[in-house]
């Protein structure tokens, strides 16, 4: 692969509007770059994965930073829920290094219907629970009493410190190391399944888990890169510009998003992931079974 | 009312023992992210005035893990090398948060999350060693 001058700009392009896009949606831009990465430039899908696990951990760097900064993350819940997520992580990359490259980009169509869904279903209930108190009303379980996994933020929106206890330790244990599959397997932070499970089973509010998993991400994603860095599959020539890109992107993202009505975006944010998904459904069916189905664009 | 005294001053050191794990997570997030961005920026800028052909096989990357080649290319400023050091202190930076955490855990004698902490180094480590062993 020659490495020109158009080919650096397009890529580094192409980074910035996955990091861009993925910022104004709350999660990594993984979950655009890698399907951008195999379906434009032709990259083969576990190089696309390794570059796009690299520019996950500086994202994670950037964006974890911020909220550490602004003491939103919990950094004790982060360290709890890394153990499952490194674990997670451990197992997805040792199946990336043997699956085929066909049923990877299977799996990411899948992942990528799924957030098509999520991304237009989801909704936020925490004003209503910060009015009614009930984050820090809540029964703990063991773990997490014995691990005093509880904190406080300053929410902007409500205008004051909103307190919480964390509970529900277990089950987000478990859905913390599927998060580290996804991530190990298919290069994305696994941001969406953290902070979902974060908010719905373990009490956390909405902007916690967010700050929580922006920092989690980060050791996530080292631990699959470092496995794919000592198989040769990080091209760096490749990740230089994804790298530096999604890092640009999702900083203008996130400056935009504050500005903007996310949910008005979600049609098209759906539409979006679905022509994605599409295109990973064609090309995994293409190389894992030869079939050929009509792709649009 | 010396119980009261007690639970101020406990929970002025939990206060600042919180703050130093969060200043040292913050600082080493920080010099990792600007050190690799400057790193990766000067190796694009380097492989955009040559363009130059790199084969795209594990077996070609894996030849350059050679400490003589990184020092040699990073001296010529050779674009690859440039990138490779870049993707490392990014791969290594969450590692080093992890050790600064255990630290800071550590100096504020709690032990439960030192624990926990350490397990997350441990799976670190592991993945580590079963790369080495040619997991790939």
């Amino acid at each position: 692969m020659t490495y020109t001058y158009h080919f650096i700009l397009f890529l580094f392009g192409g980074a910035c509007f996955a990091g861009f896009f993925g910022a104004l949606l709350g999660i990594g831009g993984g979950v655009f770059i890698v399907p951008i990465m195999v379906l434009m430039f032709h990259l083969p899908m576990k190089v696309a994965v390794a570059a796009s696990l690299v520019s996950v951990i500086a994202t994670s760097n950037a964006g974890g930073s911020k909220y550490v900064d602004q003491r939103i993350t919990n950094l004790k819940l982060a360290m709890f829920l890394e153990v499952f997520t490194t674990i997670g992580a451990l197992s997805g990359t040792v199946l990336a290094l043997y699956l085929h490259e066909g049923t990877m980009s299977l799996i990411f169509a899948a992942l990528l219907g799924y957030m098509a869904y999520a991304s237009y279903a989801t909704r936020n209930f925490d004003d209503q629970r910060i009015a009614a108190g009930t984050f820090v009303n809540c029964k703990q379980d063991r773990l997490s009493h014995a691990l005093a996994l509880h904190g406080s933020y300053h929410d902007l929106a409500a205008g004051r410190n909103v307190d919480y206890v964390v509970t529900g330790s277990w089950i987000g244990g478990a859905i913390a190391y599927l998060a580290g599959i996804a991530s190990g397997l298919l290069g994305v932070g696994g941001g969406v399944l953290k902070v979902s499970a974060m908010n719905r089973y373990m009490n956390v509010p909405m902007k916690v888990a967010v700050g929580t998993s922006k920092l989690m991400i980060g050791v996530t994603a080292a631990v699959g890169s470092i496995l794919f860095f000592m198989a040769g599959l990080i091209h760096f020539v490749v990740v230089g510009p994804v790298a530096i890109g999604t890092t640009v992107g999702a900083t203008i993202g996130t400056k935009v998003m504050n500005h903007l009505h996310s949910r008005s975006l979600k049609w098209l944010f759906t539409a979006m992931m679905l022509y994605l998904a599409y295109g990973m459904l064609a090309k995994g069916l293409q190389v894992q079974f030869h079939i050929h189905i009509p792709t649009i664009g | 009312m010396a119980n009261n005294q007690m639970n101020e001053k406990e929970r002025a050191r939990t206060a600042t023992a919180e703050e130093n794990v969060y200043a040292g997570v913050y600082h080493v997030l920080l010099v990792g992210m600007y050190i690799s961005t400057a790193l990766f920026a000067l190796g694009i800028i380097r492989a955009m005035m040559h363009p130059e052909f790199y084969p795209l096989t594990a077996s070609w990357v894996r030849d350059h893990y050679h400490w003589s080649l990184v020092l040699h290319g990073l001296v010529t400023f050779d674009p690859m090398t440039l990138m490779m050091v870049a993707t490392l202190l990014l791969i290594l930076t969450p590692v080093v948060r992890v050790i600064v955490s255990i630290h800071a855990f550590a100096v504020d004698h709690d032990y439960k999350f030192v624990v926990v902490t350490s397990i997350v180094l441990l799976v670190m480590i592991l993945t580590c060693l079963l790369g080495l062993m040619g997991l790939h």
